[in-house]
Formats: structure tokens, sequence, C-alpha cells
């Protein structure tokens, strides 16, 4: 059945783009020669006067956005955000959103990135849980003409890897977690402890990386950072680990879960083990998810950006680059639809790499939680 | 009785290439790109350290054991690569000691099996979970990538016009495999203890010799496939290779292999590691979820399982002289 209804929508992306090469503005020149060929929709690309290119609605581009893995939130609400971008740019072709199941997460994402290009998607737009493991299938990708778009996640040494739309600045996200970590343990400081997402999610590494060099500061002399486990964003592992740290370390302040899964997971097992007079949770949450442990004490401050712009601005940016209205190259600026214009520029926080910035993060407290939350 | 055995191998053979044919014609017609060459390279590509692995289970099961570790083995092997390394050691010499090490744990389950006599299930699931434990204690909870470009090379690029080297190791010890385990001496012994030990050991087979060489050889191919999953990857961790030794028995299972040992061939265990890939990569292409491409392939290990039985159970009915059950045939032959 299943596949069948494959055959028929992916028969009709194919009348679709049939009819758009042949009804679209097929005069206008090819922006990017070598693309030319992959699709005859690129070649309706625009790029404006005062170097801010805009998109052109309209075209046929089949795209996936693969989150690390589905069935969480924060995942869910990109894919919302990608959908109204989908919606504005009125693309023919519907957007996939697939991605493989927590527990094989590394595997499967390796094996959507490599079916890509046969599937026939010109972009993919990846939350990439693999490290650099990603980085020969998407390298692959990108030989077979598929752009490799990585959003909230990047592939750390950038290899396969046309741009990344970073939520936040990752150097920042350090000083951030560092303030917070301060603020709730009062001037005299203490001990504290990271509960992490897995060890091949990219953009918590860089997070904890920045941390560490946030904490050199002196101001942070009295923050100390006793230990990183991780909970692999698996709601039980999360969970025991959180409850494994306060065992371990009796005199813990706070555990700091820059994961939304590891943070939900750590105020439930602080406030199921009626700790949290001893130990607060801080780190990245949702406010839907976290709003009662806010009130409650257990995890009195968060932060955390708009994961639905998030989606939208990396389904803009993707489209755009697929159409050929940008190339991906450092210095260039556009125009994504509500959220104004970005320039791409090297990523300062990796070694390598292109990188759309987005910002800002919000931080969460009982003063503005439920608010966000409803 | 063995012209019997002979003839249900044969069926289900027959009927393994016939569920393959199904799939191929089925989603060649309904998803584009499936028959492209790059993507059959790539659909076996993504699997073929399985693939390998299951050329090893099938001598084990053959012989009426099981081998739960080879998973924790690979992932083993694959470490130990990566953290030598580190320590400064060529990856070369990594290697030889990754191979080492699964020969050492292949000998060490078949020493427990063989000589003292425990049963492989429970020496096995010890090794899965010690030798993943050994793993986890090498690196912990990191990641360790960062290796010579030749050898990420080797895994990750076509090495003789559009195949790497993993799909060609695959090919060559699918011929040794085949002649090993259907025209040599030792390949009948492996049937022979498995269908009955104690046959066996009365016509003059060495049981433990023939148990402890099949264990080693299962050691020593899943380290290999480790080391090869590592240059595929480009990087490890300890839970690398983790529970893929429920795809491998499955494959060897789901090729007519008995879980009783002393049956199957490995004709049958090929054309079941080219249905279970094919079918994975037809679902995965039309965008099915893991979870329904686990659950289609769980169905097919059931049926695979029951329909030889059922039509057993019919014919041998049918021979009584009952007519009722005729019914049943129909139903069978629609699948």
């Amino acid at each position: 059945m299943r596949i069948k209804h494959s055959t028929s929508l992916s028969l009709l992306a194919g009348l679709a783009l049939v009819a758009s090469a042949c009804g679209g503005p097929a005069a206008a020149p090819s922006q990017s020669p070598t693309q030319a060929a992959a699709t005859p929709t690129q070649a309706a690309a625009t790029a404006t006067a005062g170097g801010v290119a805009k998109a052109t609605p309209g075209q046929s581009v089949k795209m996936m956005l693969l989150p690390k893995f589905l069935g969480i939130l924060p995942f869910a609400q990109a894919n919302k955000g990608a959908g109204d971008a989908a919606a504005e740019l009125k693309n023919s072709t519907a957007l996939a959103f697939v991605g493989p199941t927590a527990d094989n997460s590394v595997q499967g994402q390796i094996e959507f990135m490599t079916n890509a290009a046969t599937q026939g998607y010109k972009v993919v737009m990846i939350s990439n849980n693999a490290g650099d493991q990603i980085a020969p299938a998407a390298t692959a990708a990108q030989a077979a003409g598929v752009k490799v778009v990585a959003w909230d996640s990047p592939i750390p040494s950038a290899k396969g890897e046309n741009l990344f739309v970073a939520q936040v600045d990752f150097n920042e996200m350090g000083k951030v977690m560092a303030d917070m970590a301060l603020s709730i343990m009062g001037a005299d400081g203490g001990k504290f402890a990271i509960l992490s997402a897995s060890p091949d999610a990219a953009n918590q590494n860089a997070w904890i990386k920045a941390l560490n060099d946030a904490l050199k500061d002196p101001k942070y002399a009295k923050v100390q950072l006793v230990d990183t486990v991780y909970g692999n964003d698996q709601s039980e592992r999360s969970y025991t680990q959180a409850q494994a740290l306060v065992a371990k370390y009796p005199d813990l302040k706070v555990i700091m879960a820059p994961t939304t899964v590891g943070i939900a997971a750590a105020a439930k097992a602080m406030q199921d083990g009626k700790m949290c007079d001893k130990v607060k949770v801080s780190g990245l949450g949702l406010p839907s998810e976290m709003v009662s442990y806010t009130i409650n004490g257990c995890a009195p401050q968060f932060a955390l950006w708009s994961f639905v712009d998030l989606g939208y601005l990396t389904y803009y940016t993707s489209y755009m680059l697929a159409t050929g209205a940008i190339k991906g190259t450092e210095g260039e600026q556009f125009e994504a639809g509500r959220m104004g214009t970005f320039k791409i520029t090297k990523d300062p926080t990796r070694s390598a790499g292109l990188r759309v910035l987005m910002g800002p993060f919000k931080i969460y407290d009982k003063t503005n939680v439920e608010a966000e939350a409803k | 009785m063995a012209r019997d055995i002979f003839r249900r191998l044969v069926r289900w053979e027959g009927l393994l290439l016939a569920i393959l044919a199904v799939i191929v014609v089925v989603t060649g017609i309904a998803v584009p790109g499936y028959l492209n060459p790059q993507n059959q390279i790539n659909l076996l590509e993504l699997s073929i350290e399985k693939a390998i692995v299951v050329l090893a289970m099938t001598f084990v099961i053959v012989s009426g054991e099981i081998d739960l570790s080879i998973a924790s083995v690979m992932g083993l092997s694959a470490v130990l690569v990566a953290w030598l390394k580190e320590q400064g050691v060529p990856v070369e010499v990594g290697i030889i000691a990754a191979l080492l090490v699964g020969a050492l744990c292949g000998l060490f389950n078949g020493y427990w099996v063989a000589v003292i006599g425990l049963p492989s299930l429970a020496v096995t699931l010890a090794g899965l979970i010690g030798y993943r434990g050994a793993a986890l204690l090498l690196v912990g909870d990191r990641s360790i990538g960062g290796f010579p470009e030749w050898f990420n090379r080797l895994g990750q690029q076509p090495l003789l016009g559009p195949f790497p080297l993993a799909l060609m190791v695959f090919a060559v010890l699918l011929v040794g495999a085949t002649v090993l385990l259907q025209f040599s001496g030792f390949g009948r012994y492996a049937y022979v203890v498995g269908s009955s030990p104690e046959v066996a050991r009365f016509s003059g087979v060495r049981v433990r010799r023939v148990k402890l060489a099949v264990f080693a050889m299962s050691g020593v191919v899943s380290a290999f496939a480790g080391v090869l999953l590592l240059a595929r990857l480009g990087a490890v961790r300890g839970s690398t290779a983790e529970g893929f030794e429920l795809d491998i028995i499955t494959m060897v299972l789901l090729g007519g292999v008995s879980i009783f040992g002393g049956s199957g061939t490995m004709a049958g265990v090929i054309l079941s590691i080219l249905v279970v890939l094919n079918l994975r990569n037809g679902l995965a292409l039309a965008n099915a979820t893991g979870n329904t491409q686990a659950g289609v392939i769980g169905a097919l290990l059931i049926l695979s399982v029951l329909v030889p039985n059922l039509v057993a159970a019919a014919r041998s009915r049918l021979g009584r002289g009952g007519s009722a059950e005729a019914a049943v045939i129909p139903k069978l032959s629609d699948l």
C-alpha cells in the first residue's frame, strides 16, 4: 500500500516538475551552471539587486527534513516551521519529514543520507546525530547532486555539508549555561554535572566544550563541573543517569542538561526523589514540558530558542540553495521570508564550515514560563 | 528420509527465490531508483558487515550452536583499533590485534561450549555482555575518529569500478564459505555434529575440535567485520554495532538453517540476505519508518517458519485421506 502510494506521489512530483519547467520563467539565465543540469527548475532562480538574494516561489524541489530521530517535540516543531516555509514558497513537492528511531539514530541517519540521491531528493536537511560518521555518506550524496544543509546539530568536520543553520552562537551557549548555573547556585557556587544527549551529538559536544571554556573566567571560580554523562536522548536512560549523578556526588547542586529530553527526565527524577531542595535542574528545555518543574522549583531556570523558527529558516535557506538563488558561499546575503535577512559567514565555532546564524535564545523562569507553555 | 530433507530444502529455497523475485519486481515497478545499479550497491554496502558475519553464523547454527556475542565482538574489535591508534599504535598493527582478540573471544566461547559442555546460549550471552563491557571500558562514552586517509578510503570509496572493498571481500568469503560448508569434509562434519553429536562422536568425528573451530571462525570473522564497519563509518564508539546480532541471526534462520542444527544451505542463506536487504531498502526508499521495516521483516520470518510447517502438516493429513483440510492449501499458495 505504502509503496503504491509513493509511486503516485513521485509521479505527481514528476508531472509537476515537467509543468514548472515548461510554464516557468524558462528564459531566466542559469545561476549556477553546475547545477543547471540537475533540474530544469533551477534555471528559474533569481538574484536581486543590493546583494540580498530572494527566493522564487513556486518551484518544485524535493526536500527531506531529517531530525536526529522521530518522536520528540522540538523536531516536530521544526517540521511545523519548515511546513510553514514550504507553504509560503509554494513548493509543489511535499516535504518529507523522516528519521530513524532513537536507538538506531547513527545507522539510521547514514541510511537515509545514502538513499537520498536514489530517491531523487535535492536537499537533505539534517540535525546530525552521527558525528563525523555521517561525513562519508553526506559527501557521496553531494557528489550525486544533493545539497546537505545541517541545522540544530552540524557535521563537526563540515565534510559533506553545504551550510549549517545554527540556532544560536555555540560559544555563547557556553556562557549562558555557566550563567544559569551560577545564578541558581548563588555566589557561593558549588558542584554541578552535565547530563547530555549522545556522545556523537555535535551540537551538545560543542556546547559542553564552550561551557568548559567559559568556566575559565574568574567570575565562575566557585562553579565546579564534576562530571559529564550521557542519556542518549532517551527518557528512561536520562532519568537513571540523573539519579546516578546524585548518588555519586552527594553535594551536587545543579544538573545541567543541554537537551530537552535530558532536562525533563532529570527534573522528573529530582521531583520523584524529593530532592529538588538540594539539586536543581537547568539547561535547554521546552516551556510546555518544563512548566510544572519551573513552578515547583525543581528547574528554576532554563533556556531555549524557537524550533519552529529554526525549521522555517532551514527550509528557506535550503530551498534557495537548491534552486540556485544562493550558492552557499561566504558573504552571501538572503531574505528568509518573515524572519528577515541573513548572511552566510564562516562558522567561528568550528575549524571549517559555513554558518547561517539564527538566534536569539530565551531564558525561562517562573515569571515567563507559563505564558510560553500555552 | 534424506531425500525428504533434500526436497524440503529445495522447496524452502524455491520459496525464498519466489519471495525475492516478487520483492524485486514490485519494488522495481513501484519505487523509482530502486533498480539503479548504484542503489543495489548501496543496499548491500549499508549492511555488508552484517552479511559477512551471517556467513560465519551459518556454520555455528548448522553445528547446532548459537553465538550471541558476534555484535559485541564487532564493536570490541572496532574500538580496539581506535583505542590502539590513540596509544600511538599504527592502524595496520591495530587491525591484526583486533583479529587476534576476535579469535580469542571465539575460542573462549568455544572452550566453555565444546570442552566444558555448557549451553552456547548462556556462554555467548555472557560474551555479548562481557565483550561489549570491555569495549565500553576502553573508550567510555567517547567517539573516536580521525583515522588515516588510506583506511577511510578503503571503507568509504569504490575500489574497483563501483565496488567498495567490503563488497569484494564479501564475494570472496561467500565463495569460500560455500565451498567449506557444502563441498568439504569440515562442512560435512559441521552438519553431522549439528544433527547428532552422539552419532558424530561414534563415527569418529572430533566434535570438540569442530565446535572450537566454528566458534573461533565466528570470532575472527566478526572482528574482521568490525574493522570493515569502522573503516566505513570513519569513527567508533562503545556502542558501535549494538543489536546487530538479531539481524544476523534472523538472516540465517530465514535462510532455512534449522535453529536445532544439522540442516540448511549456503544458497538459502544468500537468498535470505538478499530478501532482507532488498525488502528493507525498498521500504526505506518508500520512506517507511524503521519500526515498519522491523515489523515487515519480523512478519516475514514468522511466515517463513510457519508456512513450511503448515504445508507439511497439511500434506501429512491429506496423505491420511482427509479432504477437509485441503482448503488450507490454496490460502497458502496465495502468498
